[in-house]
């Protein structure tokens, strides 16, 4: 009986192709030469020997942060130089860094203000805005916390806001940080506040007033002395900020106001931000350039992908690995419950796979979380392509509560219309 | 826009309003019996911040950095990852030697960079039911790290359950989730009759150390041999009342047995011509069901006890494709029978490949190497109620209404309706594509 089976289950293989084992992993590499260079690690600033100084220092600090994990100075300091290095390179890993540098004091709730501080720091770059703003409202009710300690929790707390759309309560911290609380800190935290202030009401409808305060602000005589600890120029993310206000002007000097931002703090927002403006001014090639060998971070893939389609079209085979490569990336950030995309990958399904809906999907959830110049105009484009006006309604009533307005959201984008146009006007109209 | 912000003299904590991608290691679990087969990817760049592969510091890594530290690489993977499998620890294979093909030091490259990739054999004490990982990657210096699992049956049929993707996480220490169960079983199911009845789905555990009070969590109270045995009834009954593959094959077996296959002269053209007629006796009507039954009895049990004590193992892909192969012609012969009275006889047939398709049920259910008689019996037990609740079910329905044209009009759709549902199983099984559900 068996061997009925069998003969059945012989004439079976004569039909029936072999089953294929691990579908779906990526294939085996066994490198031939001893001198192949297989990976490139985050590379650090200088020529050859500066990098191997600053690598040895990380090294250094990791080894005695081993052997006294308790020593709060030497954690903080271990914390603060991997933000920094995340900062400069877009990468999420150094908050990982960060986190396991104060693992002492990371989850206790009575950790010191210097600790909750950064933690606020990590938590709102991996977008949990709400932990982040508890963590703040913790360290300014804690009375012994430093005064630096308070005036950049004050100073977070206000971005944070900002981020959210609540534009009255960040307005509220900056005016605070340029008060006589904070005055014993110096001009450069009152030129933050004050930069913070302008940029906020540029936010609610008062753009030309607050380009030329953001102008004055550039122009004086102590700003090159209002240097961040990480070696951040003041007139850098003076000069970011007024780019972005020229671009959402439809200033053209917002090109000139990006490049010399990026040449005194040339880290991974600054370049994206700028490669924005390039890509809506069809100067794609530029962008390519700007990024050339420095494709790693996730925000910059997407930039050069954007950036590939312009030049050679969605078929074009760098464009297509461009893109399947970020469709992964998103693929595993999505696996490990990651939601901070959103922004980024309504982008990359409207412009790069050209799937409005799914687009439209993304940027809808990002808006019910953060409402950024940005995060608007992904909204206002999916909704368009996707033929979903009504899911952008909104957006321009946020725009009509403060006032805000944007020119990409009428001229300009390569999804804009007449409908936007109309919108915009009707914004505009009713703007104080 | 609030990045631009950093303040002053303070700290350089401008957040990232952006992201590169974040650091995930890859495990493939293939689950083989008793074995696990592991696959880790793990980034060359958090294995060079905790190793320091980059000997020359040049921010680059070579072949050579990467291969003269492999043993290294493989240490710290060791280190912070272990199997536990239905509260019994599991053991590594010995450490990989640089010289044997199958632990030969490899990479891959995943989205963002290269990545080694680690192959080890893990052995557990008996066929792995629930699984628990404990993983401990990189907590100390990167907490935000996660590894990604697939974990998955080394069973390749074509309709084989997805593999299930767990995220783990380093600071939750234990993570434990059983097995996808087989096509026909499902999870909740399976787990319930399984020796440990583990939640469904990924569970993370509290960190405990690896022999305390996970064992407690992951080991059953001792079931008696009667419950034990019960058990396996049920996964019987279970697996033949929501396999509709048996349950088609038997339908199509039994649609005709109310009727007899009639010959008569055709008085026109001098041809004979056969036509089912309903039977006028019950008494032939339960014969022709007995003998149906019994075939398909005798022909399972004998397949599924060959298969169970590892007498032959046909790949399961075939036996499934030759399932549905048997429901095609059993339906068919219905429409234009080729064997009418002795339809017992294509049952016996048939019914040794459905037997090979109850036996990997039965294995995936759990088999602990030694106590095959409880669960042989058990389980074949379980198929026969379930077969006679079928049979009880169409039986009375079918004879009553075998002289009415609603049941040769049912009969005839029936069995055509049947005929296609199968064929498309066929095609799907036996080329491993996913056209409907089954």
């Amino acid at each position: 009986m068996a061997r009925a089976a069998a003969s059945l289950l012989a004439l079976a293989l004569t039909l029936v192709v072999a089953p294929s084992f691990g579908a779906g992993e990526s294939a085996l590499q066994f490198p031939a030469r001893d001198d192949a260079i297989v990976e490139h690690l985050p590379t650090h600033v200088g020529d050859a020997a500066e990098r191997r100084a600053a690598r040895a220092a990380e090294r250094a600090q990791r080894a005695a942060l081993q052997e006294h994990p308790d020593e709060l100075g030497l954690a903080l300091q271990a914390a603060r130089d991997a933000l920094a290095r995340g900062r400069l390179r877009g990468d999420p890993r150094e908050l990982g860094v960060a986190q396991a540098a104060l693992a002492p004091w990371w989850s206790r709730a009575d950790a010191p203000p210097e600790v909750r501080l950064v933690r606020a720091t990590v938590m709102q770059s991996q977008h949990l805005f709400q932990a982040a703003l508890v963590e703040l409202d913790a360290v300014l009710a804690t009375p012994g916390a430093a005064l630096p300690v308070r005036a950049q929790a004050e100073l977070t707390r206000a971005g944070v806001q900002q981020v959210l759309g609540r534009f009255p309560e960040a307005e509220a911290g900056c005016r605070r940080l340029a008060g006589a609380d904070y005055v014993a800190l110096g001009s450069g935290v009152r030129l933050n506040a004050l930069a913070c202030i302008a940029e906020l009401s540029s936010l609610q409808g008062h753009a030309d007033s607050a380009a030329a305060t953001l102008a004055r602000l550039a122009g004086a005589p102590d700003v090159d002395s209002a240097t961040t600890a990480a070696g951040v120029a003041a007139p850098g993310w003076l000069n970011l900020m007024r780019a972005e206000l020229a671009q959402r002007r439809g200033d053209a000097a917002a090109g000139a106001l990006f490049a010399a931002a990026l040449k005194s703090s040339p880290d991974v927002y600054t370049q994206c931000a700028y490669a924005d403006w390039l890509l809506d001014q069809h100067r794609a090639a530029q962008v390519v350039a700007l990024f050339k060998g420095n494709e790693a971070a996730d925000p910059v893939l997407l930039r050069v992908a954007l950036a590939y389609r312009q030049l050679h079209g969605r078929g074009h085979p760098l464009t297509r690995e461009a893109t399947a490569t970020l469709g992964e990336r998103y693929d595993a950030a999505l696996l490990r419950g990651d939601k901070s995309h959103g922004r980024e990958q309504s982008r990359y399904e409207l412009e790069l796979r050209g799937d409005a809906r799914a687009a439209l999907r993304h940027a809808r959830a990002n808006w019910a979380v953060q409402h950024e110049p940005a995060d608007a105009l992904v909204l206002a484009r999916a909704a368009h392509a996707a033929h979903r006006d009504d899911a952008a309604a909104p957006l321009w009533q946020f725009l009509r509560e403060t006032g805000g307005r944007d020119a990409r959201l009428s001229v300009g984008g390569p999804a804009a219309a007449p409908f936007l146009q109309a919108a915009a006007q009707t914004v505009a109209r009713s703007a104080p | 826009m609030i990045r631009a912000c950093a303040l002053a003299l303070l700290l350089a904590a401008a957040p990232l309003a952006q992201a590169h991608k974040a650091s995930d290691a890859y495990l493939t679990l293939r689950v083989d019996g008793p074995a696990v087969d592991a696959r880790i990817d793990i980034a060359l760049r958090d294995l060079d911040r905790d190793l320091d592969l980059d000997a020359d510091a040049d921010d680059q890594l070579t072949w050579k950095e990467v291969r003269t530290r492999w043993a290294d690489i493989a240490a710290l993977a060791r280190r912070d990852i272990h199997l536990h499998a239905d509260g019994a620890r599991c053991t590594p294979d010995a450490a990989p030697s640089p010289d044997t093909e199958a632990d030969r030091p490899a990479l891959t490259q995943h989205s963002d960079g290269a990545y080694a990739v680690l192959r080890t054999r893990w052995r557990c004490a008996a066929p792995v039911q629930a699984l628990s990982v404990e993983y401990t990657l990189f907590a100390n210096t990167d907490p935000t790290h996660r590894g990604i699992a697939r974990i998955a049956r080394a069973d390749a049929s074509a309709n084989a359950p997805e593999p299930r993707l767990v995220v783990l996480s380093p600071g939750k220490g234990w993570h434990r989730f059983t097995l996808p169960a087989l096509p026909v079983v499902a999870p909740q199911d399976a787990a319930s009759t399984t020796p440990a009845s583990a939640p469904p789905a990924a569970a993370a555990m509290p960190a405990t150390p690896p022999s305390g009070p996970v064992d407690a969590v992951a080991t059953p109270p001792a079931e008696s041999a009667a419950s034990t045995l019960l058990g396996f009834v049920r996964e019987g009954v279970h697996h033949i009342l929501i396999g509709y593959d048996h349950i088609l094959f038997l339908l199509s077996l039994l649609l005709p047995a109310v009727w007899i296959r009639s010959v008569k002269l055709e008085p026109r053209t001098g041809l004979e011509r056969a036509r089912w007629v309903p039977a006028s006796d019950l008494r032939h009507a339960l014969t022709s069901v007995l003998k149906v039954v019994t075939a398909f009895t005798v022909a399972h049990s004998i397949t599924l006890a060959l298969s169970v004590l590892d007498v032959v193992d046909p790949p399961s892909r075939w036996v499934e494709s030759i399932i549905a192969a048997s429901v095609v012609l059993a339906a068919l012969n219905n429409i234009w029978p080729l064997i009418s009275e002795a339809r017992w006889k294509l049952t016996f047939v048939f019914g040794l490949v459905h037997g090979f398709g109850f036996a990997s049920a039965l294995k995936d259910a759990g088999l602990a190497k030694g106590a095959l008689a409880a669960p042989l019996v058990g389980f074949n037990v379980g198929v026969e109620i379930g077969q006679l609740c079928i049979v009880a079910a169409v039986l009375p329905l079918a004879w009553s209404l075998r002289g009415t044209r609603t049941y040769r009009g049912a009969f005839a759709a029936g069995s055509l309706a049947i005929a296609a549902v199968a064929a498309l199983w066929l095609v799907q099984r036996a080329f491993d594509l996913s056209l409907i559900a089954g």
